[in-house]
């Protein structure tokens, strides 16, 4: 008997718990009207790109495996998102100026801020997000997510 | 009962003082009079200098203590929890970039590092913007309106960039009497006829955020502009236009006078032309050849002509008595005619020729009779009144001397009877205006002259 309990309390809790996050929905969007994303997500982003554009370098036409690993897809925007936005957390360290930086962590934080995301969090990923802080890599994240936002916005205005 | 009833007593007192003291709390939260005392009031303006961003913060009590208070803000910043509030005589006030735009702050009034008071805000809904300047007002006078513009320091923003903005304009001497009008861009028209003449305006402007995302409160009224409308002068009319009217008008005014004038005599003949009157063509024709001869119907113009009356029978009785000379014919068209066109010899009319008065009236065609011819006579005996009279007596034939009788004879030559040419002959007085024509032959105004002569106009 004691062991039959034994089974039911150390074995169906950590399989219900390691199932949850697979299971768990997508991220909630609050910003969908788009008027956050317009008037200052948007402005901080284009910001970035210029100024990327006046000091970039030469970049490659291939894209980071770890950028690819994540897409925007259907139903998978508010998720794609909250990841984009971590990693641009990790650029934000790096010798900027004062304000791209701001732009950045305004980016970062404000796009948080508009997601209601619980996902679990990666050490792997985290390790990679590391390894590539080029400002190509840069560029290239920053198109995703207003791309990204752009897609949300059309699919709010179809509804 | 006493000690009870005082302990009662006693114990109600301690409620009562105990309940009376309001607010009571630990931390001292909700102390509603100290609350009143720390309410406050914020305002943002943002990329102010450069992309650093204000906030103000006040409070609403001019009286309030402020020494030792101290404002703080968290929440909705950038890469920092909080930020403390700089103290510049009674307002308190934040400069810096780190302001996330996106979701709600908090802001704390503390004492001592203990919060006194806390209110939660959005940064983005609580924006002031900056006071536009530079206004000015230009007349445009071929458009007879005024043209406002002014600036602002938002257009060249990021954030802040939609804006509405108020007009106000005012005749300087009516205080209190703003007209405002709402736009949201930088210029405007006003209608020179909407404003008085010759008269001084003041006018303003002032922004607030277009409500889009960002919201907030109106900014400070821009420096006011003077303006004076210009006096009304006739609408000043071009020189040349006005001169051009004037004379169209006087010109307009001739013609009419000229065509109330001349309408009678010259125009509405030719317009509505009339009837040509067969008397006066008649006078008309024969006046062309004879500009002197008498030609009239109008026995008036006979009135100094002698015209004797002949009496009917007793110019009977001569004429037969000179027929018996002459050899008698009948009198019949051709004779009349003959007679019209100045026979040579005299012509004496048939007895039933010798008509009576009353036979003459209408009847007879028959310019000279027995007795008319004797009339024929008597009338175109010259006078010496008139020469047309006399010209006219000259022309006409007369036959018999004898008939010559009335008053009214006068000594003048009698023509010769082959000169006879009188065609119109009046017997009976009374039929006075009724010619007798006879038809003449080639000088038909010649015979005219001669009727003509014969009217009586007794």
């Amino acid at each position: 008997m004691f062991h039959v309990s034994f089974r039911y309390i150390f074995g169906i809790p950590p399989l219900i718990l390691v199932l949850l996050p697979v299971a768990s929905s997508d991220c909630d969007i609050e910003g969908k009207d788009g008027r956050e994303y317009q008037h200052v997500l948007m402005i901080s982003i284009n910001d970035l790109l210029d100024t990327m554009i006046k000091n970039r370098t030469n970049c490659p036409n291939n894209e980071p495996k770890v950028l690819k690993k994540h897409a925007c897809d259907d139903n998978k925007e508010g998720m794609f998102l909250y990841r984009a936005a971590r990693k641009l957390k990790q650029f934000v360290k790096m010798n900027n100026s004062e304000d791209f930086n701001l732009h950045l962590s305004r980016v970062s934080q404000g796009t948080l801020q508009l997601l209601n995301c619980t996902p679990k969090e990666d050490n792997k990923s985290v390790k990679e997000q590391r390894k590539q802080k080029s400002l190509c890599s840069l560029g290239i994240l920053l198109q995703k997510i207003k791309t990204c936002w752009n897609k949300i916005l059309r699919g709010s205005k179809e509804h | 009962m006493t000690i009870l009833g005082t302990a009662f007593g006693m114990v109600f007192y301690l409620l009562q003082a105990v309940s009376g003291e309001s607010g009571y709390a630990q931390n001292g939260e909700f102390e509603d009079a100290e609350l009143d005392d720390y309410s406050f009031s914020c305002y943002s303006q943002l990329e102010v200098d450069g992309t650093q961003h204000l906030l103000t913060c006040a409070f609403d009590d001019p009286d309030v203590n402020s020494t030792n208070l101290e404002f703080e803000i968290c929440g909705a910043l950038l890469n920092v929890k909080c930020l403390t509030f700089d103290k510049l005589q009674e307002m308190y006030f934040i400069k810096t970039k780190k302001f996330l735009l996106i979701g709600d702050s908090e802001i704390h009034v503390k004492l001592g590092g203990k919060n006194i008071t806390s209110k939660k805000l959005n940064i983005v809904k609580i924006v002031k913007p900056e006071a536009p300047f530079d206004i000015r007002v230009i007349y445009r006078e071929g458009a007879n309106d005024f043209l406002v513009t002014f600036n602002t320091s938002h257009s060249q923003k990021k954030y802040v960039k939609e804006l509405m903005h108020e007009v106000a304009y005012r005749q300087e001497k009516n205080e209190n009497d703003w007209m405002c009008v709402n736009l949201s861009s930088t210029k405007l028209t006003l209608l020179q006829r909407k404003l008085q003449p010759d008269a001084m305006y003041e006018i303003k402007v002032r922004s607030i955020p277009n409500a889009n995302y960002f919201q907030g409160f109106w900014s400070e009224w821009s420096p006011t502009f003077h303006f004076r409308t210009p006096e009304i002068t006739g609408g000043k009319m071009d020189p040349v236009l006005l001169t051009i009217s004037i004379l169209s008008f006087f010109s307009v005014a001739l013609m009419v006078i000229l065509a109330c004038a001349l309408w009678k005599k010259r125009i509405k003949p030719i317009v509505w032309p009339s009837l040509p009157d067969h008397k006066k063509t008649l006078e008309q024709l024969c006046k062309k050849p004879k500009k002197n001869l008498n030609v009239s119907f109008n026995p008036e113009s006979f009135l100094d002509c002698q015209i004797h009356k002949v009496d009917g029978i007793q110019a009977r009785d001569e004429a037969e008595s000179f027929l018996q000379d002459t050899s008698p014919s009948q009198l019949d068209e051709s004779e009349k005619q003959r007679l019209g066109g100045g026979m040579q010899g005299p012509i004496w009319p048939s007895e039933h020729a010798a008509i009576t008065p009353k036979a003459f009236r209408g009847d007879s065609p028959f310019g000279c009779l027995a007795g008319s011819i004797s009339m024929c006579e008597a009338l175109v005996q010259p006078s010496s009144r008139s020469p047309d009279c006399r010209e006219g007596c000259k022309n006409g034939p007369h036959v018999y001397q004898g008939l010559l009788l009335g008053p009214g004879t006068t000594n003048s030559t009698v023509p010769t009877p082959s000169t006879f040419q009188s065609g119109i002959l009046t017997l009976n007085p009374t039929a006075q205006g009724q010619p007798m024509l006879t038809p003449l032959g080639s000088s038909q105004e010649e015979a005219y002259v001669t009727m003509s002569s014969f009217y009586q106009n007794q």
